[in-house]
């Protein structure tokens, strides 16, 4: 698909989380993509990429944005009206889900969720997914995540209290203990430090394996 | 925004297609040939004299067909990867082939093998035909047999270019005035002292 310009309303704003925010835009006539495509928000002179954490046949596109106190765009976006008209190009990028024989795993942290949420939304099934957060406030569509998952695990690296529903430590803590006896696709979404950490590990153990990422910085 | 990732410190990089493999797999060989071969053409393309910078469009027109041709290199054939990659059509060889027509009309017959040499964009356009030669010997490697579609397709694009690219350098060499150095066999001189 050819990246067009479009240009759509913000319906909606929620705070998910004290530094992440969900949008809700129309959805421009004409606007198809891939669960796991991106599209690129313009602001001013300033352009950012986002996820789209929309089904491909939902009425609305949604993006989860994390917002940086000195963060041009995203401060932008936390206060910006409703009714207010976004352009953006779209859709774009080929993180998205190809079909195989192996096990898909999705390995998200933050607001890399977002494809994955698109993902599922879409009717995904039979996933294993490592959900990384601080605590379980962080988990975030942990319901859309885990309604398709055939394992959901959540990573907190910061859980208050023990927890048997969770794993205690960071994926990548999760991804040393995971089973070795299949080939795997990996899909990394977050950031690049736990990428980085997670392609040294599947490069160890998981030499068969697939994977695809996507940094989000 | 770091450029390093670190994922490659091990030897492994990652195919279009997903798959881990080895730096100094086949295909690695390949598309990265492709690459020196884009790398050479940029030069080639940033020392262009006034004469010859009517090429720039030209030259950036197949640096862009070349980022395809690695793309497919970077792809396992099969893979539901594929689809996400912009066909490679013959009408790219086409064009190729009305380009060295164009190019070559006015230049004088060739009546020997000539030296590679030159003005510095003639001689960059014969380093560029060699290097388009090992990217077609690698790809021709770790192409699937039958080939077909755009991989085949983009063999023979890479075997056209190496045509264009010695006649871009015979071209460049008449456009700036240069003389062509023809190889005299020494066999003969020798004989003949």
């Amino acid at each position: 698909m050819t990246p067009a310009i479009f240009s759509a309303a913000l319906l909606a704003r929620r705070w998910l989380t004290e530094t992440s925010i969900e949008l809700r835009l129309e959805r421009p006539k004409g606007f198809d993509f891939r669960p796991g495509q991106y599209i690129r928000l313009y602001h001013e002179v300033l352009e950012r990429d986002y996820s789209l954490a929309s089904g491909p046949d939902d009425p609305e596109l949604r993006l989860v944005v994390r917002v940086f106190p000195q963060g041009r765009v995203s401060t932008f976006l936390s206060t910006v009206a409703d009714g207010t008209q976004l352009s953006f190009h779209g859709p774009m990028g080929y993180f998205v889900f190809q079909a195989s024989d192996r096990t898909p795993v999705f390995i998200a942290t933050g607001t890399g969720v977002a494809p994955f949420v698109a993902m599922s939304r879409a009717g995904l099934k039979g996933y294993i997914c490592l959900h990384g957060a601080k605590d379980h406030q962080g988990l975030l569509y942990r319901q859309d995540l885990e309604k398709n998952a055939s394992r959901y695990v959540p990573c907190l690296t910061e859980s208050a209290t023990p927890d048997k529903s969770v794993f205690a430590g960071r994926v990548t803590a999760y991804l040393e203990r995971l089973d070795t006896g299949r080939a795997y696709d990996f899909h990394l979404c977050g950031h690049q430090d736990m990428i980085h950490d997670a392609f040294g590990i599947i490069d160890d153990r998981f030499a068969e394996s697939h994977i695809h990422s996507e940094v989000f910085y | 925004m770091k450029v390093y990732t670190g994922s490659g410190d091990r030897g492994k990089t990652s195919l279009f297609s997903g798959e881990r493999i080895a730096k100094n797999d086949l295909r690695i060989d390949a598309y990265g040939d492709v690459d020196e071969l884009n790398s050479i053409l940029g030069g080639l393309i940033a020392g262009l004299p006034k004469a010859l910078t009517s090429l720039t469009l030209e030259l950036t027109r197949i640096q862009s067909d070349l980022l395809d041709v690695g793309a497919w290199l970077a792809t396992t054939p099969g893979s539901s990867a594929e689809e996400m990659l912009t066909p490679f059509r013959p009408e790219k060889v086409a064009w190729l082939e009305a380009a060295i027509d164009r190019l070559d009309e006015n230049l004088p017959p060739l009546k020997g093998f000539i030296l590679p040499g030159g003005h510095p964009s003639g001689a960059q356009a014969h380093v560029a035909r060699t290097v388009c030669r090992r990217a077609e010997r690698h790809a021709l490697k770790v192409a699937d047999s039958p080939r077909e579609g755009s991989v085949m397709v983009l063999l023979t694009y890479l075997n056209r270019l190496s045509d264009y690219l010695f006649v871009l350098a015979r071209y460049c060499n008449h456009e700036t005035g240069t003389a062509e150095a023809l190889w005299e066999t020494t066999r003969v001189k020798d004989a003949a002292t």
